[in-house]
């Protein structure tokens, strides 16, 4: 494992994921831990950034995470769902309407590795103006160092 | 003299940064476009199948990426990624591998051959023979994948070059206090 190469992780809705799984991205076996999570409706925003930050020790079924659905104990696990802290994922795929959710974690977030790609969903078109990368971008200069 | 060297590499630095950003949104259009691609051939695939026969039900219980990512530091600081591929999947054989004849009784049993250390092809997660839509969905987000690398590597080089200028602005600036 430790010669193969990083991982791409991917945090999205349930096409982006399926999609991306179909390409050969993921990884889940008894040992480690899912490199995806599955946004549905009632996904709540702190299981979202806890999964960003770094990533734990629950089992693959809770990538379709329903907080209602899970033990007390279980639940106290899923903190420690976070990619960020992850020495073996790449990049993170996420879509863009999920980053806005975490944006503030996003933004948080200036290492080189894992790299973080917006992309698009179905329901929401790619917005340049949203991205963490091309904003940080857009407010490099000011009309004095450009004199 | 240290100051107009100093202008002439942030000068290129910019212009490098320029090209960096044009060469971002380009990619990251094509990627837009075969992330969208990749969404219409699963709505084809889960037409043809069902409703629930293409989502998260289907996903195996155990999972070993095909893909995955070879970070390389080119400048301090400056990552760069490649997408690699693990070996094609060699194709299961079928039936006995040497003509020979079969004992009525109970033979002692040969050892299975080794199970292919290659991961298993996520198509298969969906059934023996899928409809071509789930193919096309696949080859969309393969692409997809390695723009998606392409994208990222170039994101590390336009925040590396970020921060190369804001340091040869201070410095310019220590040099020509008046001026910059």
């Amino acid at each position: 494992m430790a010669g193969r190469g990083k991982l791409i992780a991917v945090i999205g809705d349930e096409d982006t994921v399926t999609g991306f799984l179909l390409g050969g991205i993921g990884e889940l076996n008894k040992n480690r831990h899912p490199n995806f999570l599955v946004v549905e409706k009632d996904t709540t925003i702190n299981e979202i950034e806890d999964t960003f930050r770094s990533l734990g020790s629950i089992p693959g079924s809770v990538a379709e995470a329903n907080p209602s659905q899970h033990d007390p104990p279980l639940w106290d696990e899923i903190d420690s769902w976070q990619f960020l802290n992850r020495d073996d994922i790449g990049i993170i795929l996420i879509n863009q309407y999920i980053a806005e959710m975490v944006r503030h974690a996003l933004d948080a977030h200036q290492h080189s590795i894992p790299a973080v790609l917006e992309i698009p969903s179905k329901e929401h078109p790619y917005d340049a103006a949203k991205d963490s990368i091309l904003r940080r971008a857009r407010g490099m200069f000011t009309a004095e160092d450009l004199r | 003299m240290a100051a107009l060297d100093l202008r002439a590499e942030l000068d290129s630095l910019l212009l490098q940064l320029l090209g960096d950003l044009e060469e971002l949104e380009g990619k990251r259009a094509v990627l837009n476009a075969r992330v969208e691609e990749g969404w219409l051939s699963l709505a084809k695939a889960r037409y043809a199948m069902g409703t629930k026969s293409v989502g998260p039900l289907q996903y195996a219980s155990h999972m070993e990426p095909q893909v995955c990512l070879q970070a390389s530091e080119a400048q301090e600081g400056l990552q760069k990624f490649k997408v690699v591929r693990s070996g094609v999947h060699a194709p299961e054989e079928v039936g006995p591998r040497e003509a020979a004849l079969r004992r009525r009784k109970a033979p002692t049993k040969t050892p299975e051959p080794q199970s292919s250390e290659a991961p298993r092809d996520p198509l298969n997660w969906f059934g023996i023979l899928v409809p071509h839509s789930l193919r096309q969905a696949q080859a969309s987000f393969r692409d997809g994948l390695q723009l998606a690398a392409d994208i990222a590597s170039l994101q590390n080089r336009i925040d590396w070059s970020r921060s190369q200028l804001r340091g040869l602005q201070e410095k310019l600036k220590q040099l020509e206090p008046g001026a910059a």
